[in-house]
């Protein structure tokens, strides 16, 4: 099964995500703090799919991305932003770095299942 | 000052009462979450909108945590300086002013960036954006 990880350092955004995937054909893993989920990336795990949060303390969602990009296992791995934010130059910078698509909270949870299923390729 | 101290004495205040709020709304979400998934229950779209308020309601708080942080920081310094030589008095109370004039500005941007699709610009938020 594919691997997704979501990393927000909100329990509950995360608790609100779990709700849709878990009838979903993937192996999910969460976490609440981006350079947890980076480090366990440099050592050897490789994601599928990475769907982050923008504000988090400590490493935000840009600083997560820049250091996926420098894995070469995760050089090119799809990565959705799942955020408050709507500001289109913080939409344009995460297009700069990479990002494969943007989500604004609350998300709409068929189009969560539908984004995931579109960017893995899943059976509809 | 001591009309600065009662000030901050009350910010004090509505950042403990706002941090309570934060836990609780949090664990109430969290209890919701665990009892939907334990029990199967399969949430549409309205249910999964209103769980994820709590994580809006809680950058909101935080947001206006950081302001009070900040009102408090300007004030002690203002303090400080008021004390420490009286005829500086007004011209720290120019700078009091903008700093809190500043907090203020920065508190009304973050409550519109936290607000998701809660906010007035729903309709162009309401689709995944794909890059």
């Amino acid at each position: 099964m594919p691997l997704v990880i979501f990393v927000d350092d909100s329990e509950t955004a995360l608790a609100s995500t779990r709700m849709v995937t878990n009838s979903m054909p993937i192996e999910v893993k969460q976490y609440t703090q981006a350079q947890v989920a980076l480090a366990e990336i440099q050592g050897g795990m490789t994601p599928d799919l990475i769907i982050t949060d923008l504000n988090m303390p400590v490493m935000n969602g840009f600083e997560f991305l820049q250091g996926l990009r420098e894995v070469d296992a995760t050089k090119r791995t799809p990565c959705l932003m799942l955020t408050t934010e709507t500001k289109a130059e913080l939409k344009q910078k995460g297009k700069a770095l990479g990002l494969t698509g943007w989500i604004v909270k609350p998300f709409n949870p068929a189009q969560l299942k539908q984004a995931i299923t579109r960017v893995l390729r899943l059976p509809a | 000052m001591v009309i600065l101290n009662s000030v901050d004495e009350l910010l004090k205040h509505i950042k403990e009462v706002q941090l309570d709020v934060i836990t609780l709304s949090n664990d109430s979400l969290l209890k919701m979450s665990d009892f939907i998934e334990k029990n199967s229950i399969e949430i549409d779209e309205d249910l999964s909108t209103a769980l994820q308020y709590q994580d809006i309601i809680t950058q909101q708080l935080n947001a206006t945590i950081e302001a009070i942080d900040s009102m408090q920081q300007s004030m002690q310094r203002f303090n400080h300086a008021y004390i420490s030589d009286e005829n500086l008095a007004n011209e720290s109370m120019s700078k009091l002013q903008e700093k809190l004039r500043i907090t203020l500005e920065e508190a009304k941007e973050k409550k519109d960036r936290f607000s998701g699709k809660t906010a007035d610009n729903s309709a162009e938020t309401d689709e995944i954006e794909f890059f």
